[in-house]
């Protein structure tokens, strides 16, 4: 489903990708991590195309993303992203964030829109606020919301963007919840995270990142039994020490 | 002393002041202000753009422009937009333009510069992420733009254009040195005619007055409802 095939990025003199490749297979849930820094959620922009890349492929569904003749709008639209800060738009209601691209972009009917969009809201538990604008609600909340409009688009695949980082502590299991159940459901998914609990839970691969390359990119339980990498070794101490 | 001053003469002529001379005050101050809000918001958009040759215009344009007194730019558009007409017409004669046509011009050019910087401002003042999220989901730039930048910068710079545009409706008085009936120019016609400058002058600066400082209340009160829940 995703291709990313020596993927190499500057800004400026600074190389902040070094040669990643990696793939995401349909149904697949791949959770990227490593330390702040790593190029881990620079990488998952490039899947999008947010974050332009100077070397190497990266195809999703077969279209390439980096050629100047892909239409990126276009494929957006199929690719949902979860953001670290949410990125609701706060000057509408839950109810617009969730139907002004269905209607801009994929051209539903305002009825159609907000179906799905309530639908949805439902599906993550929020439907009493589709009235609300996200300043009036919780970072949890306002997450969940997040997921919901990038599933009113009907991805073919999510990206996430350090979904919980930015959320109380009280709050990240409300929102792992729903991508835990979205991964049931059996959605393609990349996320960036260092939820190890969610990785454990449904994570099929865990990529490793450090200084811009990918170090490790093995099966759950190879990375979490025995990590061949010191980088990865030591990282985890840290992370699962407390 | 007070015996020289005769204030009848306002009773005796509001009526022109007013549906004279302000009515044409206030029709350029507010097509002005929307021609160049809507330039304004194109330059700033040109200026942000990663586009160079786009920024450098309009940035070029907008320096030069708030480089040079208003007084000046007004003569020089009066005179110069003619030869301009016939130039675009390909009139051998210079084209005839009225005096509010050739002031409307030179307002809006001139006053979206200056909106320009605020919405400039107003632009920049939107988290990237917003805009990520708008890509994200399929928005092309001018649907982020119209859809969620903009919005969120006009509500968060609506004082400081209001602001700006109570400084438009003063500077309007400056069309009087195109012999224009504004509210200035009529009440200083009045007031040469009949002799009473003082009288004219201080009516004129009390009605300024009132007018602005209503309207800066307003923006005050306007501020505190409209700013958006983060």
């Amino acid at each position: 489903m995703i291709n990313i095939s020596g993927v190499s990025k500057w800004y400026g003199d600074f190389q902040v990708l070094t040669d990643c490749s990696t793939e995401v297979a349909k149904g697949d849930v791949v959770v990227v991590c490593g330390p702040s820094g790593s190029g881990k959620s620079t990488l998952i922009k490039c899947v999008n195309g947010l974050e332009p890349f100077q070397k190497g492929t990266i195809t999703v569904d077969g279209i390439s993303v980096g050629d100047p003749k892909t239409d990126l709008p276009k494929l957006r639209a199929r690719i949902g992203m979860v953001f670290q800060n949410f990125e609701l738009f706060p000057h509408m209601t839950v109810t617009q964030n969730l139907t002004l691209a269905q209607i801009k972009v994929l051209g539903r009917s305002s009825e159609e829109a907000l179906a799905k969009g309530l639908a949805l809201l439902d599906r993550v538990g929020l439907k009493a606020h589709a009235g609300k604008f996200p300043g009036n609600l919780s970072g949890g909340q306002q997450q969940r919301v997040a997921i919901a409009r990038a599933l009113c688009m009907d991805p073919i695949a999510m990206l996430f963007d350090e979904p919980t980082s930015a959320l109380d502590p009280e709050m990240i299991n409300e929102v792992l919840d729903v991508m835990v159940q979205l991964a049931q459901d059996g959605m393609t998914m990349m996320v960036v995270t260092h939820e190890m609990g969610f990785a454990r839970r449904v994570a099929d691969r865990v990529i490793f990142m450090d200084g811009g390359c990918i170090v490790e990119d093995t099966t759950k339980e190879a990375f979490f039994g025995t990590p061949r990498s010191e980088r990865a070794q030591l990282f985890l101490s840290k992370i699962l020490g407390h | 002393m007070s015996g020289a001053f005769d204030f009848d003469v306002i009773a005796r002529t509001w009526r022109y002041l007013f549906f004279d001379g302000m009515a044409f005050t206030l029709r350029l101050t507010l097509f002005a202000m929307a021609g160049g809000i809507f330039f304004g918001t194109l330059l700033a958009m040109m200026r942000l753009s990663s586009i160079k040759p786009l920024a450098w215009i309009a940035g070029t344009y907008v320096n030069t422009l708030r480089s040079i007194p208003l007084v000046l730019v007004i003569f020089w558009f009066y005179f110069l937009v003619p030869y301009i007409g016939a130039w675009v017409l390909r009139s051998d004669t210079p084209i005839h333009v009225g005096a509010f046509a050739s002031s409307l011009l030179t307002f809006v050019m001139f006053e979206a510069c200056y909106y320009c910087e605020i919405m400039r401002a107003g632009i920049q003042s939107i988290p990237r992420g917003q805009v990520s999220a708008g890509y994200a989901l399929g928005l092309n730039y001018w649907q982020s733009m119209a859809q969620i930048v903009l919005p969120q910068a006009f509500r968060n710079m609506l004082p400081v254009l209001l602001t700006q545009t109570i400084v438009l409706f003063q500077d309007v008085s400056l069309v009087y040195v195109l012999s224009i009936t504004d509210f200035v120019g009529a009440a200083s016609k009045v007031a040469e005619r009949d002799g009473r400058l003082v009288e004219m002058y201080s009516f004129v600066a009390v009605v300024y007055f009132i007018a602005c400082f209503a309207l800066s209340q307003f923006v005050r009160r306007l501020q505190a409802r409209i700013a958006i829940v983060r």
